[in-house]
């Protein structure tokens, strides 16, 4: 469970502080899949990077499955994205030369014990994002939604329990966005908890619960089904 | 807590303690193998990468070859000298050519020898003579020459040269001006053919002599001449019965087993010096070679060489280095992206530093490889058209080739490694 009490973030960069997110107090339970929404420069993304470990709030409290995080140094912090954390971008972020197994294959790079069966893990995931037969292809031979699938199946690859995802929709047509939203839906389904930024409400009706964000603040939070 | 909540407890307590440790060794070949291939996946830069590193190694493996080569030619003449032994040629002023022959002096006599054999001959076998270049020796209408050797009894175990046929020049002999001759044994098949010469009667510089022995053979020498073309006289017959001479021309001692070559010599300077009223700073009158000496002699030849060599060498390797590190400086901006993804994944700035220093050394010993190739070229190929040019293959080529690019990779990969490490994830990602 994530359970974000009081957060505050707070960017200084030349001398300038730029207060973004105030407040925040949310608690997301295993299994939900949640839409971030809010109009553009709200700090969703913001949030996200806290959320998934790769930035530090300036105030407030962040506990996931109960750790206090704000007390973990780099290295535990590292070990939590790689082991509970999976991640889709909104630019894929593949690796352009290594095939498409190999980018599947790469957060098991960082985990300990190397797993025995990672490659058979990875083709089965692979297949099951509807990519069976292209694991031997460079990412550039994909699709946009091809490729966005092999991110998922990365994110997927050490079977975490959060999927953070910021616009994973935001660069593809309708076509492929609602291919990657039926996988989100089946990842969903068995029983992962996702979180996921968009701005168009037809992707956030996918979602069992919608928190909109206004001026780093949580403006409304409401839940569905 | 749920089964989930658990599992990420433990993995954060667990977290705890790797944060001390390096890195399993299981996960460095993880990620030395991920970097190896991020260069295959840059072959030109990594190539431009490497060719510092290999111009060095190449110059390095040259000049180790050089090394190793004079080393062995040291060992050569060292062991063709003697390692124990002195030899002490007369005049003085410097020598030309190591180990070469000296100009003609006639300042040691025969009581020097008789001096230092008494004085010092429980430290070091002493013995002393003459070396005649170009002697006829003639049995009934069988004329050729030879090189003749004029010396004491002293001289076989003086120089570990004993007869393999008949008997050595003794006391007697040389008591007595016997004209008797031991034979090297290419001067007995030049001169008896395959006869055996002892007993045979032969004329040495219209001397008649009788043949008494015949060494072992030794063969050619690390200079390239044949040992075995000589005959042995005594000494006193060839001071007074052949060359008519009443001087010396070397004296040679072996020293010992408990005693060392440097107290021998200085004791015989000692004692030459006072038998010829010597009193440095004045010059003198002999030379005392020992085995250390001449290596001295080759190793100064090759010095210059060597050195030049070696300073190439490392100023290849260091501009190899620098242009090393500004490339991967220049490639880690097109790569920023790739370090936020993998710290995402759960990459630790350890494993990005890890991988950057692994591209680093990975592509300097590649470079090494391509460096010992191309020196190697040269090592073996110079002795082939040039053979008194000494060069050797050794273990320490490979040592140090392997020593330098690992410290050049290592030394020249940490500043990019460190940048990439320290890069702040979201920063990179956006
Ligand atoms: N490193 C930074 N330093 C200073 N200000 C920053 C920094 N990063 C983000 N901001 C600011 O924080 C605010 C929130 O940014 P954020 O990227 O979280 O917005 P967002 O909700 O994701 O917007 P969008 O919908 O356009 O993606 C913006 O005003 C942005 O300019
Ligand atoms: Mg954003």
């Amino acid at each position: 469970m994530i359970e974000l009490q009081g957060l505050e973030k707070t960017y200084h960069t030349g001398g300038v502080d730029t207060p973004v997110l105030h407040d925040i107090n949310v608690s997301i339970e295993e299994g939900e899949f949640v839409a971030l929404m809010g109009p553009s420069g709200t700090g969703k993304s913001t949030l996200m990077n806290i959320l998934g470990l790769l930035d530090r709030p300036t105030g407030g409290k962040y506990t996931l499955g109960g750790v206090d995080l704000t007390a973990l140094d780099d290295n535990q912090l590292s070990t939590i994205r790689n082991r509970r954390l999976g991640f889709v971008f909104q630019l894929f972020h593949l690796l352009p030369r290594v095939s498409v197994l190999q980018n599947v294959l790469l957060p098991f790079l960082y985990t300990e014990p190397y797993p025995a069966d990672a490659k058979e893990r990875a083709m089965q995931i692979l297949q099951s994002v509807g990519l069976g037969d292209r694991i031997n292809f460079k990412p550039n031979t994909l699709s946009g939604g091809q490729q966005q699938r092999v991110a998922i199946a990365r994110a997927l690859i050490n079977e975490p329990a959060f999927i953070l995802a910021d616009e994973p929709t935001g660069n593809l047509d309708s076509v492929a966005s609602g291919e990657i939203l039926d996988i989100f839906d089946a990842i969903h389904r068995k029983g992962r908890t996702i979180i996921m930024v968009t701005h168009e409400p037809d992707v956030a009706a996918r979602a069992e619960r919608v928190i909109t964000l206004k001026d780093g603040r949580v403006a409304s939070d409401e839940r569905r089904r | 807590m749920t089964p989930a909540e658990l599992a990420l407890t433990s993995t954060a307590k667990k977290a705890a303690k790797p944060a001390r440790h390096l890195m399993s060794p299981t996960r460095f070949l993880r990620l030395s193998r991920h970097a190896a291939g991020a260069l295959w996946g840059q072959k030109g830069k990594a190539f431009l990468m490497m060719i510092g590193t290999a111009v060095g190694i190449m110059l390095l493996t040259a000049v180790v070859g050089l090394s190793a080569g004079v080393q062995k030619r040291i060992d050569q003449i060292t062991a063709f000298f003697g390692p124990r032994s002195v030899m002490i040629f007369a005049g003085g002023g410097e020598l030309h050519g190591a180990g070469g022959r000296a100009e003609a002096g006639t300042t040691l006599k025969l009581q020097d020898y008789q001096a230092i054999r008494d004085q010092i001959g429980y430290e070091a076998v002493v013995t002393a003579g003459i070396f005649s270049g170009d002697v006829a020796i003639k049995a009934g209408n069988v004329g050729t020459q030879t090189h003749a050797v004029s010396a004491p009894p002293s001289y076989s175990e003086a120089f570990d040269w004993y007869v393999q046929e008949g008997a050595p020049i003794d006391s007697d002999d040389e008591r007595s001006m016997a004209r008797v001759a031991v034979f090297g044994t290419t001067a007995a098949k030049n001169l008896f053919g395959d006869e055996d010469p002892v007993g045979k009667r032969f004329l040495l510089n219209k001397v008649p002599f009788v043949v008494k022995g015949v060494l072992a053979s030794k063969g050619t020498s690390a200079m390239g001449f044949d040992q075995d073309d000589r005959v042995w006289i005594p000494l006193s017959t060839g001071m007074n019965r052949v060359f008519h001479q009443d001087y010396i021309r070397f004296i040679r001692l072996k020293v010992r087993q408990d005693y060392t070559v440097s107290s021998v010599v200085a004791q015989v300077t000692d004692i030459l010096r006072a038998r010829h009223r010597i009193v440095p700073p004045e010059q003198d009158d002999f030379r005392t070679i020992t085995p250390d000496f001449i290596a001295a002699r080759v190793q100064s030849m090759a010095r210059t060489t060597e050195l030049v060599g070696a300073a190439l060498a490392f100023v290849a390797l260091l501009v190899g280095g620098v242009v090393l590190m500004n490339i991967l400086l220049l490639s880690l901006s097109e790569r920023v992206p790739e370090i936020g993804l993998k710290r995402a994944l759960g990459a630790r700035q350890r494993d990005i530093f890890t991988e950057f220093v692994a591209e680093s050394v990975l592509v300097s010993l590649l470079g090494m490889v391509l460096g010992v190739l191309l020196g190697l070229v040269p090592v073996l190929a110079i002795p082939k058209f040039f053979p008194m040019m000494p060069m050797a293959v050794s273990w320490q080529t490979f040592a140090y080739a392997a020593l330098f690019s690992t410290g050049v990779g290592l030394l020249f990969g940490v500043q990019p490694a460190r940048r990439a490490a320290k890069l702040n994830p979201v920063e990179a990602l956006r």
